[in-house]
């Protein structure tokens, strides 16, 4: 096989945070296959995907596609070489239908005038010869995330790319919907394209990937065939060290309830109800997990029982206490603590430094001020220990925060949560976006709370997440609770289906029709 | 460590250094257009702004003179600023606290040392209640302070010139202003024949305690996050209207206190005009300044060494229009604006001398 590209000794150093992101990279790709591209955060994949599309110069090193030497300064020169680029966040325009989108830019005309029939046929077109159905005539915003993902590759496709990247896609996925990319992809290698395909999921390399390439520390540690190597010895790989994929823990030792919601009801910023009439327990040393596809109310949910978010009806009781009315402060005063899904502009204020982060939810605690006055020594020595304590190596005390990468900045989170010994933990996500090394060390310290007697309440998208972590499962689909699973004896299956808004006796008589599992049509 | 803080400083002075070189520059543009010798423009801008002469009748003291309530007002931008607040009221509560101590300067006679007490007080008390407005106004009904702060400011001025002119008038000359205020009011000056006195020993004390304030205590610490990130503070446990309307109160009583300070120092009333858009200064002080106190001191004096300069150098022996010095000052704000300008000019320079020595440097990769 002819390789479709070859990168030779790419080098990228970044002057402002003098990071050498690509140290002399090798990188080759043969012509047909899915070829994985895996590594931490920080290892160096972006940088340089973003160099094969023209989006970042590098130092030095060569590109070949076809074996032929190209120069890529600008997307534009990647496009004229069929390089297409599906980014993790997508770039739609989202009040324009589906057809404007992929045809943007090159809408055929009459006269000067859009024929929107005519767009739509072409639109049409395209789906069919790829067989990714789509209706050019919906509105972006109108379309679930999947199918949009759906419209990026189109466009892609209709300028004429042969070689696809895609950034990260299955991170905005429910189960369901990567398995269809999954199938998607492989269609598409079918038909001759080749695919690049970032991610930290090493499930999906297995499952897809012709080859897989690893990246650690800016440098490319090898690339290997998938049929000839495994998940484990991908995590070493890419950590540097064995990784405890799933994290082991003690039998459960279930103690009183710690909070508990009864029949309460809250709503998102538009005033619709994003949750509505849910009554559950977290007791002391267990771990709750609240499953659902993104956007279900998870994130109202745990806003109105840290105190974000007003409750509409039903109450909270924390600690044998009703807290309805009590404020964020408070609430965390009596030992709640809470690791928020988004880091970078809820848990953290990047523009301050590493000891004004740590404090913010106990610089009212007589350890850290005296009279009104901030005690700066103790504070200091604080962020040191914590520092230590969660091996936040990046992170130095006094300085500012905005360089950390994504899993440094979780530990400050994490570190800050956990380490004033609460008696109840909310944690939103806590793993979105980390590479297996940061999320090995968040579900370790999670499940140490548990052990040491906290009640944790654990919302996931993540389906190995809750299944490797939790003792109780609570799936959320549309501001209700869907069904409740003991983690034991559930599997992916029937979490999926509740997932997705059916019910387990949807599942059971499906199994019973075809002897198969919900994978192609799950019923909602 | 130490090298480390020299160069956040650096970091944080770089931009404003450039802007100030900048407008120096443009000037030498206007003054070859105005067919006036360079060199001497110059020399005399700044030996007429910040210099001595001969027997020791020093330009300068002036320029501190000054720059007094343009530091007062200054921080009250920073307070205001650092929380969030987008307030540029600083002119209104200026007035309005310098017309609290020109009242309270005639209308009650108390021995010295306590009549400027209560004359202090009266006008950081009354300055602080003109910002609680705007404050309240945002927290509890979404109101921008931006544009609350900008029609309050018009009020004030029309308070003061109804003051002097019905209510507070002193007699019956053509132009309209309060009577003198009493000797035990007065704040002290440190030389004869200047003004320059113990207000502008309180403005230090203030940048002081106003950098201690924002940085090590509770309510500083407060007011920054949640100035910085409302979210952030939110969910952190802060509450962020309490901070804001701190923030305001805090803002009000400082520019409320650089009114008081200028009619007992300086002008002993209040009179039809007496606005003259100190608060104006204190804000473009405060954004030149970077937001920080010491910041707003330094640039603070310089605007006013530069104001002087031009009126008292440029305009009487070069006979270059005064007006030049506002000039500049408005040519330095435009090109702090423009700051991410060398901010890029910067980085790229940089860049380019690392590349050409870190082509063979070890890299330090993640």
């Amino acid at each position: 096989m002819t390789p479709a590209i070859e990168m030779k000794g790419m080098t990228k150093y970044f002057v402002s945070t003098h990071v050498r992101a690509n140290d002399d990279v090798d990188f080759s790709v043969e012509s047909g296959e899915v070829h994985a591209l895996v590594g931490e955060n920080g290892a160096g994949k972006t940088t340089l995907m973003n160099i094969l599309y023209g989006l970042i110069n590098p130092d030095s090193g060569e590109i070949s596609i076809g074996s032929q030497k190209v120069r890529i300064g600008h997307p534009d020169d990647a496009i004229k070489h069929g390089i297409g680029m599906v980014h993790q966040h997508f770039k739609l325009v989202p009040s324009f239908t589906v057809a404007q989108n992929i045809l943007l830019g090159m809408e055929p005309d009459r006269a000067g005038f859009l024929n929107e029939q005519k767009e739509n046929e072409l639109v049409d077109e395209l789906a069919k010869k790829y067989n990714l159905p789509v209706d050019p005539a919906a509105r972006i915003w109108d379309l679930p995330v999947s199918m949009q993902q759906r419209v990026e590759i189109l466009k892609v496709l209709q300028r004429n790319a042969k070689i696809l990247v895609l950034d990260e896609p299955t991170a905005v996925l429910t189960p369901q919907e990567v398995n269809e990319l999954i199938t998607v992809i492989r269609g598409l290698s079918r038909l001759g394209y080749t695919i690049i395909f970032i991610t930290h999921k090493l499930i999906e390399v297995m499952s897809v990937a012709d080859r897989v390439s690893v990246m650690r520390g800016g440098k490319m540690v090898g690339t290997k065939k998938v049929s000839e190597t495994s998940i484990p010895e991908l995590a070493r790989m890419m950590v540097g060290r064995e990784v405890l994929l799933r994290v082991k823990k003690k039998e459960i030792k279930r103690g009183e309830a710690v909070l508990e919601a009864r029949n309460i009801s809250v709503s998102d910023v538009n005033g619709l109800a994003a949750i509505s009439h849910v009554s559950f327990q977290v007791h002391k040393g267990e771990i709750v997990a609240i499953a659902g596809v993104s956007g279900n109310g998870q994130t109202e949910l745990v806003e109105a029982i840290s105190g974000m978010l007003d409750l509409d009806g039903g109450e909270i009781i924390f600690r044998g206490k009703p807290i309805n009315n009590a404020s964020v402060g408070e609430r965390r005063d009596k030992g709640m603590a809470h690791i928020p899904e988004d880091r970078m502009v809820v848990g953290l204020n990047l523009q301050t430094t590493l000891d004004e982060n740590l404090i913010v939810s106990r610089y009212n605690h007589s350890e850290f001020s005296r009279y009104g006055f901030l005690l700066m020594k103790t504070i200091s020595q604080f962020a040191e220990k914590v520092v230590n304590a969660f091996s936040i190596s990046a992170a130095r005390p006094g300085e500012g925060i905005s360089m950390l990468s994504g899993g440094n900045l979780q530990k400050v989170v994490v570190g800050r949560e956990l380490s004033g010994d609460p008696s109840f933990v909310i944690a939103n996500q806590p793993t979105r976006g980390l590479d297996v090394g940061s999320i090995e060390f968040v579900h370790k310290t999670l499940i140490e709370e548990r052990d040491k007697g906290a009640g944790v309440l654990l919302v996931s998208v993540e389906l190995d997440e809750v299944m490797a972590l939790s003792d109780r499962i609570l799936v959320l689909y549309r501001g209700q609770i869907q069904g409740e699973l003991e983690a034991a004896t559930a599997t992916e299956a029937e979490v999926g289906i509740l997932m997705a808004g059916g019910n387990l006796e949807d599942l059971k008589q499906h199994e019973k029709d075809n002897g198969q599992g919900y994978k192609r049509e799950g019923k909602s | 460590m130490n090298n480390q803080r020299f160069r956040k400083i650096l970091d944080a002075i770089l931009v404003p250094l450039l802007a100030v070189l900048s407008g120096l520059v443009v000037m030498g543009i206007l003054i070859v257009f105005l067919k006036k010798p360079l060199f001497e423009s110059y020399t005399i801008l700044f030996s007429h702004g910040f210099g001595c002469e001969a027997y020791g009748n020093c330009i300068f003291i002036t320029a501190l003179e000054r720059a007094t309530p343009i530091i007062l007002t200054g921080l009250s931008a920073v307070v205001a600023f650092r929380s969030g607040m987008f307030s540029i009221g600083q002119e209104g509560q200026y007035l309005l606290g310098a017309a609290a101590a020109a009242w309270l300067g005639y209308a009650i006679h108390l021995p010295p040392i306590l009549h400027p007490l209560v004359l202090i007080i009266a006008g950081m008390l009354v300055g602080a209640g003109y910002g609680w407005i705007p404050g309240i106004l945002k927290v509890k009904l979404g109101v921008n302070e931006l544009l609350a702060t900008i029609m309050l400011n018009s009020i004030a001025a029309l308070i003061i010139e109804y003051l002097v002119q019905f209510p507070m008038r002193g007699d019956r000359s053509t132009t309209a202003h309060s009577p003198v205020i009493d000797e035990s009011a007065q704040l002290l000056a440190f030389l004869p024949g200047s003004k320059w006195g113990v207000g502008f020993i309180i403005a230090v004390i203030a940048v002081i305690v106003i950098y201690i304030y924002l940085w090590r205590t509770k309510p500083g610490y407060e007011q920054r996050m949640a100035g910085q990130s409302t979210k952030f503070a939110l969910y952190g446990g802060i509450r962020s209207d309490r901070a804001a309307i701190r923030a305001m109160l805090i803002s009000g009583a400082l520019a409320g206190l650089a009114g008081a300070i200028e009619v007992m120092g300086v002008h002993r009333r209040i009179m039809t005009g007496f606005s003259v858009g100190l608060g104006f200064d204190g804000l473009t002080s405060a954004i030149l300044g970077q937001i920080h106190p010491i910041g707003v001191f330094i640039v603070a004096i310089l605007f006013s060494g530069l104001k002087l300069g031009a009126q008292l150098g440029l305009q009487l022996k070069l006979d270059i229009p005064r007006e030049l010095g506002g000039t500049i000052i408005g040519f330095i704000i435009l090109f702090v604006a423009a700051g991410k300008f060398y901010e890029e000019s910067i980085v790229r320079v940089r860049d380019w001398f690392t590349r050409r020595r870190g082509s063979n440097l070890k890299g330090e990769s993640r």
